[in-house]
């Protein structure tokens, strides 16, 4: 599977800085990069000067309204060439979105084309955030809060420029609480941190964080749950929340496995193949889920939980052993 | 789940499906005031059914509370709104996956 890494970030955030920062190093440059560029020219292209021959540009309009024709079709016939060994065998993919993307209709289309699945799995959501100007970036654009609610790791770019950002980083911590922050100064950063964290539990601290009609919310399970129960918790949410849900991630112990946690990672109502680990990474074997979603009542998710549960437990057999 | 309870999960689902109304613990179950509308769990000799969603004239068994709060969603004319699906990815998992500290 070739691993695909999302990058976003409001116009002027440093996508491109960094991409070219991350090619730079000789053990990225075998990257694939796709470049979404809202105009006629391809000007990024040109500043990332990418230097391997799987360098693909698309610039035929905002990436997320266009998705499934220009995103897949791009990837396709990048791995198609990448097999016929007319581009270099590139390691991975990067996707640097237009500024104004809702990276929400992207990810989708990398989650549920058949074509893409077959050859390709989603790696990470990094999301960069101008440290001069975030603040009021993340007021005025709903845009820009998207990118940040659907992050796994938010990148605080041009921080040498800033005297403070504490306010940004409070801000963003409130929109996602689950995504680590990390500043960056001209693109300088640890590219595996960006990238390759796959989707594990960074979000085991977070805790419940409101703001401006944006919850960040945390649900804490001493006792395992049993799956059905989850499953049905899941449909449920994205059956009444619909695209108000953006993310939900967790660790759960599973009643039928508790010694086996399982990973749980859903973007809006899409959920990824469930993942179980071979035991607990550290001694805290709770279930935790963080959910982040706009207009969310904080505590439906836990009383949903539990009604459900209630409602398994009891229609399960007694135990006759 | 008790009267108390459900009225606090139903209170949590009008608000997500931006209906306005006012809930009370009514005879058993649940009130919506000003719908004509009352929730109330079944006894277990109906089992399957476990809710019932009542209104003047008519009686729906659900059983379940997602049933339960399909039939209010309805009743109440909040309709599919932002309904989705839940669909599992096709994607499978990256390569690279690394646990912290490991």
């Amino acid at each position: 599977m070739i691993p695909v890494s999302v990058i976003t970030g409001f116009l002027g955030a440093g996508k491109t800085t960094l991409l070219r920062q991350v090619l730079r190093d000789p053990r990225w440059a075998d990257s694939a990069v796709i470049v979404n560029e809202y105009g006629e020219v391809p000007l990024d292209h040109d500043l990332i000067a990418a230097s391997e021959d799987a360098f693909v540009s698309v610039s035929t309009g905002c990436l997320c309204c266009v998705v499934r024709s220009d995103l897949i079709e791009t990837l396709l016939d990048l791995a198609r060439r990448r097999a016929a060994g007319e581009v270099q065998p590139y390691a991975r993919v990067l996707i640097e979105t237009s500024g104004l993307a809702d990276p929400a209709p992207i990810l989708h289309a990398l989650m549920t084309d058949e074509r893409v699945a077959a050859t390709h799995s989603l790696a990470s959501v990094v999301t960069l955030a101008d440290a001069v100007h975030g603040t009021s970036t993340l007021a005025r654009h709903p845009e820009a809060q998207r990118q940040a609610m659907l992050a796994d790791r938010i990148l605080l770019t041009k921080s040498d420029l800033a005297t403070d950002t504490a306010a940004l980083q409070a801000a963003l911590q409130a929109l996602n609480p689950a995504a680590p922050q990390r500043a960056a100064t001209h693109g300088a950063v640890e590219p595996e941190w960006l990238f390759t964290q796959g989707r594990l539990p960074d979000f085991l601290e977070a805790s419940a964080r409101h703001s401006a009609g944006v919850a960040s919310i945390a649900i804490t399970r001493e006792a395992p749950i049993p799956a059905l129960a989850l499953t049905l918790w899941m449909q449920g949410l994205a059956e009444h929340a619909g695209a108000r849900l953006l993310r939900l991630k967790g660790l759960v112990a599973l009643a039928e496995a508790p010694e086996k946690p399982v990973v749980v990672h859903a973007i809006q109502h899409m959920v990824h193949p469930l993942e179980w680990l071979d035991g607990w990474p550290t001694a805290d074997h709770r279930s935790r889920l963080v959910l982040i979603g706009e207009g969310i009542p904080r505590h439906l998710p836990a009383r949903l939980l539990a009604a459900i549960e209630e409602e398994v437990l009891d229609s399960q057999p007694p135990d006759r052993g | 789940m008790t009267p108390p309870e459900l009225r606090d999960l139903l209170a949590d689902a009008l608000a997500l499906w931006a209906v306005p109304g006012r809930l009370r613990i009514a005879e058993g179950g649940v009130a919506l005031e000003g719908m004509a509308l009352r929730v109330y769990a079944a006894d277990a000799a109906d089992r399957p059914v476990r809710w019932w969603l009542e209104r003047p004239g008519q009686r729906r068994p659900c059983t379940s509370v997602l049933g339960l709060l399909r039939a209010l969603r309805n009743a109440v004319g909040a309709g599919e709104g932002e309904a989705r699906r839940l669909r599992v990815a096709l994607a499978g998992a990256p390569d690279n996956i690394s646990l912290p500290g490991a």
